[in-house]
C-alpha cells in the first residue's frame, strides 16, 4: 500500500517536471542502510563513508544513507544480514572481492554473495608489483628469472592465501614455471615494512599506498595489474606489456541488495549509482585514492561476479586451497 | 629544518586559537569514548572523519589525533573503578588498578593513571621529536623472527604473573592460547574451532573476553557473595584523591619502563597496544623487589601499563609520519584522512608539509597537558561512581557491557559470548584460577603463532632463522632468563635455608 502510494506520488512528480521525466518513479522512503563487512575504519567501511559523504555533498543522495557494520566471519555476517532482508528496499551492501573468495572457501557459509541481488559495480582496484629501490631487479622479468634460477628462495609479502596478491603470484608462477615463497601478513603496514626492511623481495600494493614510497626513492614499481596504465604511473608496464601472457585478476567493489529486490527499487539504485559515477566529488575521491571508476549495471555485474567466481575457483584449486562451494 | 626549529615552528601552528580549540575538543572526545567500552578510538575517528572534510586539515588531524591518544587516558577510569576495561589497551590496568580501588585508594589510582599517562605520553613525543628518522630505520630491521622472540618474552612473563599455583596459571594460559586460535587461519584460509558457526569464522573479539572475564565475572562474584553495601570504599577528603609521596616514589621506574616499552612496541606495525601494556606490566613485576604486592594493588603495577599504552600512541605515529605506514587500526584511519585532505604521507611529508608535521607533533605536547588538566580534577567526580548503590550499579555495568559488545559488531551472538566469558571468569575465580594468564595468552598468542610461521616460511623451514638474527637471539636469551628467574629465587632461598637451618 505504502509503496504503491509513494510510487503514485513519484509518477505525479515526474509528470509535473518534464525535465525529470526520465528519472525512475520509485524512491526509497526513509533512511537506507548500507551494510559493510568491516568495522568502523576498515577498508570497505572507510570507502563507504567517503563515497556517501561525497554523494551527499553533490546532492546525489535524496535520503540519508547510513553505514551499518556487520563484522564477523570475514564477510559472512554481512552477507547473512542482507540475505535475511529478502524483499527489503531500504538495505543495500558494499561488496568487496573478499565476499566472493569467502563464499568459495568457507564451509560455514550457508548463504553466499550468489544468493544476493547484484545492483551495480562501482570500482576496480588496480595494483602495483614493487621491489625495493636498491633491488637488483629492474623489471618483472628480472625477478621471475631470478626466481627460476633459485626456486623458493625469493619471497613475496602479502595477505591471506585467498587474497588477490596470492592469486596473482600463483598465476605468474603457473605461467612461467618460476617459484617463490609467499609470506602472509594480516595488515598492509606489516607487508610494506617487511619489504622496506629487506626481509622479503617483492610485494603487490595499492598505488595510493606505494606512490610516496616510490617518489621518495624507497620502492620501484615493476609492473601494474590493470587493463590499461593508470594515470599516476604512466611509465610502469602492465603485466601483459611486461611480457607475461596472463589473465588480469580484477578486484572489484560495488553494491548488492537483498534477494528478491523489487524491480523498481533495483532500477532506482542502479540509476542512483550511475549518476554517482559522474558526480564530481565522487570522481575526485576515486582519483585521489587511485581507484578505477568502473560502473556496471545489475546485469553486467551479475555476469562479472559469476565469471569472477569461476576464475577464482580454478586458480585457488590449482594453488592447493581447499575450495568447498 | 632541524628538530628544535621545527618544533618551535610547530608550536606556532598548534597554538593558533582555532587549532588549540580542536586539540581540546579531540582530547575531550577521546576521554569520553575511552571511558565507555564498545566505541573505540578507531571507530570514533572513522565516524567523525566525514565531518572534518570541510575543516582546515591541520586542525582536523590535530583533533583526530587527540581522540586517538585521549582515549588511552579515559580507558583506565572504568578499569580502576569497576574492573571494566574501556579499551583493549586498558585491560592490563584492571589487574592492580582495581585492587588499589578495593583498598580504598581509588582516587590515588586514578591520579597515578593520569600522571603516568602524562609522563609517558610526553616522553614518547620527545623521542618522536628528536629521533623520528633514525628510529624509523631501526624499526625496519624488526621482522617476524624478532617479533616472535618479543612475544616469547611476553609469554615468559606469564611465569611471573602466576598466582599461587604455577599449574593453574599454565592451564589458564592454554585456554587463552586456544581462544585466540579460533577463526580463519591466515595462511591456509581454513577455519579452526568454529564448530560450524559462521559467527566464529572471524575469531573472538578481545574486548568480549576482557569485559566478560573482568567486569561481568566481578559483578557475578559480588552478587554471589551477597555484598549489600557499597562496592568499594569512597575516598574521603581531598588528600585521599591524590597519590601520596610513597606511592609516587614506588612508580618512579614504572614511568620510565612504561614510556620506553610503550613507544618501542608501539612503533612496530602489527603489535596491538594491549601487547605493550602487558609487556611493561610483566617487566615491572620482574624487576620489582616486592613481587608479592602485584595483583594486590601495587601502584607501579598500574603506572607501567597506563604509561605504556600512552607512549604506544606516540610510537604508532612514527611509521605513520616517516613512511606513511599505519601501525594499527586508528593510525590507518589517520592515514586515509591525510590522503583525503590531499597530503602525501610518506618519507617526504616532513620536508614538504612542515606545518602539518610539526603542528601535529607540537599539538601532542599540548594535548597531553590538556588531558592531565582535564582528567585530574575529574578524579573526585568519577570516584563518586562508587557511591551508587549496588542495586543500581550492577545493572548499569551489565548494561554498558552488553551495549558495548553489541555496538562493535551489531551481532547478538557476541552478547552471548560476553555472557559465556563472564561465566568462565566467575568459575575460574571460584576455583582460584588466575585470569591474567588467559588474557595474556589471548593477546600474545595470535601474533606469536603468526610470527613463527612467517619466520619459517621466510627461511624455507629452517628454525635457525630465530637465533641467527642478533635482535631475535637477544630477546630469546632474555626470555630464558625470565623463565628461569623464579627457579633462581627458589635456589637462593634453599641455599639460604641450609645455612640458617641448623
Amino acid at each position: 500500500m505504502k509503496l504503491g502510494y509513494l510510487g503514485a506520488v513519484g509518477i505525479l512528480l515526474a509528470a509535473a517536471s518534464g525535465a525529470q521525466a526520465q528519472a525512475p518513479a520509485w524512491k526509497p522512503s526513509g533512511p537506507v542502510s548500507v551494510v559493510v563487512h568491516t568495522g568502523p575504519g576498515g577498508g570497505t567501511d572507510a570507502f563507504g563513508r567517503a563515497i556517501i559523504t561525497a554523494l551527499e555533498r553533490d546532492k546525489v543522495l535524496e535520503n540519508s544513507f547510513i553505514v551499518v557494520n556487520r563484522t564477523g566471519g570475514g564477510s559472512a555476517a554481512a552477507v547473512n544480514f542482507i540475505h535475511e532482508k529478502a524483499g527489503d528496499t531500504n538495505t543495500i551492501g558494499i561488496f568487496s572481492s573478499v565476499w566472493v573468495t569467502d563464499s568459495l572457501v568457507q564451509e560455514e557459509a550457508k548463504v553466499t554473495i550468489a544468493d544476493l541481488t547484484p545492483v551495480a559495480n562501482l570500482v576496480l582496484e588496480p595494483a602495483l608489483l614493487v621491489v625495493r629501490a636498491d633491488s637488483p631487479y629492474k623489471t618483472l622479468k628480472d625477478f621471475v628469472d631470478a626466481a627460476k634460477a633459485s626456486p623458493g628462495k625469493l619471497k613475496q609479502s602479502g595477505g591471506s592465501v585467498t587474497a588477490r596478491d596470492a592469486v596473482v603470484r600463483h598465476v605468474l608462477m603457473a605461467n612461467t614455471g618460476a617459484e617463490w615463497a609467499f609470506i602472509s601478513f594480516p595488515s598492509g603496514g606489516e607487508r610494506v615494512s617487511a619489504l622496506l626492511g629487506g626481509h622479503v623481495d617483492m610485494m603487490m600494493i595499492e598505488p595510493s599506498e606505494a606512490g610516496e614510497l616510490i617518489r621518495a626513492g624507497r620502492l620501484r614499481a615493476l609492473a601494474q595489474i590493470a587493463d590499461k596504465r593508470i594515470e599516476g604511473f604512466p611509465d610502469v608496464p602492465t603485466l601483459q606489456e611486461a611480457g607475461f601472457d596472463v589473465p588480469n585478476v580484477p578486484q572489484a567493489r560495488g553494491i548488492v541488495g537483498p534477494p528478491n529486490m523489487p524491480p523498481e527499487a533495483l532500477a532506482y539504485y542502479e540509476d542512483l549509482f550511475k549518476r554517482a559515477s559522474r558526480s564530481p566529488s565522487y570522481v575526485k575521491y576515486l582519483a585521489d585514492t587511485q581507484l578505477d571508476n568502473a560502473y556496471m549495471d545489475s546485469k553486467a555485474l551479475g555476469g562479472f561476479l559469476t565469471e569472477y567466481r569461476d576464475q577464482l575457483r580454478t586458480i585457488l584449486t590449482g594453488a592447493g586451497v581447499k575450495v568447498v562451494h | 629544518m632541524d628538530a628544535i626549529n621545527g618544533l618551535v615552528h610547530g608550536f606556532g601552528v598548534a597554538l593558533q586559537p582555532h587549532n588549540l580549540l580542536w586539540c581540546v575538543i579531540g582530547c575531550f572526545l577521546g576521554t569520553v569514548i575511552g571511558i565507555l567500552p564498545g566505541l573505540g578510538p578507531a571507530a570514533t575517528i572513522a565516524i567523525l572523519l566525514p565531518l572534518t572534510f570541510n575543516m582546515d586539515p591541520t586542525g582536523g588531524i590535530i583533533m583526530l589525533a587527540g581522540i586517538y591518544y585521549g582515549a588511552k587516558y579515559g580507558g583506565s577510569t572504568t578499569s580502576i573503578l569497576l574492573n571494566m576495561p574501556g579499551e583493549a589497551s586498558s585491560v592490563a590496568s584492571c589487574i592492580d588498578g582495581y585492587q588499589m580501588a578495593r583498598r580504598g585508594r581509588a582516587g590515588a589510582a586514578l591520579g597515578i593513571a593520569a600522571i603516568a599517562s602524562f609522563i609517558a605520553g610526553t616522553i614518547g613525543i620527545v623521542i618522536l621529536t628528536l629521533l623520528a628518522p633514525p628510529l624509523a630505520e631501526f624499526a625496519l630491521r624488526f621482522s617476524s623472527p624478532e617479533f616472535f622472540a618479543l612475544m616469547v618474552v611476553g609469554l615468559a612473563l606469564v611465569v611471573l604473573l602466576a598466582g599461587s599455583s604455577r599449574l593453574k596459571s599454565l592451564l589458564s594460559l592454554i585456554v587463552g592460547l586456544w581462544l585466540t586460535s579460533i577463526g580463519t587461519d591466515l595462511f591456509t584460509a581454513q577455519s579452526r574451532f568454529t564448530f560450524g558457526l559462521s559467527d566464529l569464522v572471524g575469531g573472538v573479539d578481545f574486548m568480549l573476553i576482557a569485559v566478560g572475564v573482568y567486569a561481568i565475572a566481578e559483578v557475578m562474584g559480588s552478587v554471589a557473595a551477597r555484598e549489600k553495601t557499597q562496592l568499594l570504599p569512597v575516598p574521603k577528603g581531598f588528600r585521599n584523591y591524590l597519590p601520596n609521596a610513597e606511592e609516587l616514589k614506588a612508580c618512579r621506574f614504572a614511568f620510565v619502563n612504561g614510556s620506553l616499552v610503550g613507544f618501542f612496541i608501539g612503533m612496530l606495525p602489527g603489535a596491538a597496544s594491549s601487547v605493550s601494556s602487558f609487556v611493561s606490566y610483566g617487566i615491572e613485576k620482574a624487576v620489582s623487589k616486592r613481587k608479592e604486592m602485584f595483583g594486590k594493588g601495587a601502584p607501579e603495577g598500574l603506572a607501567a601499563p597506563e604509561g605504556a599504552n600512552n607512549a604506544d600512541s606516540s610510537g604508532a605515529m612514527l611509521p605513520l609520519l616517516t613512511f606513511g605506514i599505519p601501525a594499527g587500526g586508528s593510525t590507518a584511519i589517520l592515514l586515509s584522512a591525510l590522503i583525503l585532505w590531499g597530503y602525501r604521507p610518506g618519507p617526504l611529508l616532513i620536508v614538504e608539509s612542515p606545518n602539518l608535521f610539526w603542528g601535529l607533533i607540537a599539538s601532542m605536547y599540548i594535548g597531553n597537558v590538556v588531558l592531565l588538566v582535564m582528567n585530574l580534577p575529574l578524579v573526585p567526580v568519577f570516584a563518586q561512581i562508587l557511591r551508587i548503590p549496588l542495586g543500581l550499579l550492577f545493572p548499569m555495568i551489565l548494561g554498558v557491557s552488553v551495549v558495548g559488545a553489541y555496538s562493535v559488531s551489531g551481532n547478538l551472538f557476541d552478547v552471548g559470548l560476553l555472557a559465556l566469558f563472564g561465566l568462565l571468569g566467575y568459575v575460574m575465580a571460584l576455583l582460584d584460577f588466575p585470569t591474567a594468564p588467559l588474557v595474556l595468552g589471548f593477546v600474545l598468542g595470535d601474533g606469536m603463532e603468526r610470527a613463527l610461521r612467517q619466520s619459517l616460511s621466510m627461511s624455507g623451514g629452517d628454525p635457525m632463522i630465530l637465533i641467527d638474527r642478533p635482535i631475535a637471539a637477544a630477546f630469546l636469551v632474555l626470555a630464558l632468563f625470565i623463565f628461569l628467574s623464579p627457579l633462581v629465587g627458589r635456589l637462593r632461598r634453599a641455599q639460604h635455608g641450609e645455612v640458617t637451618a641448623p
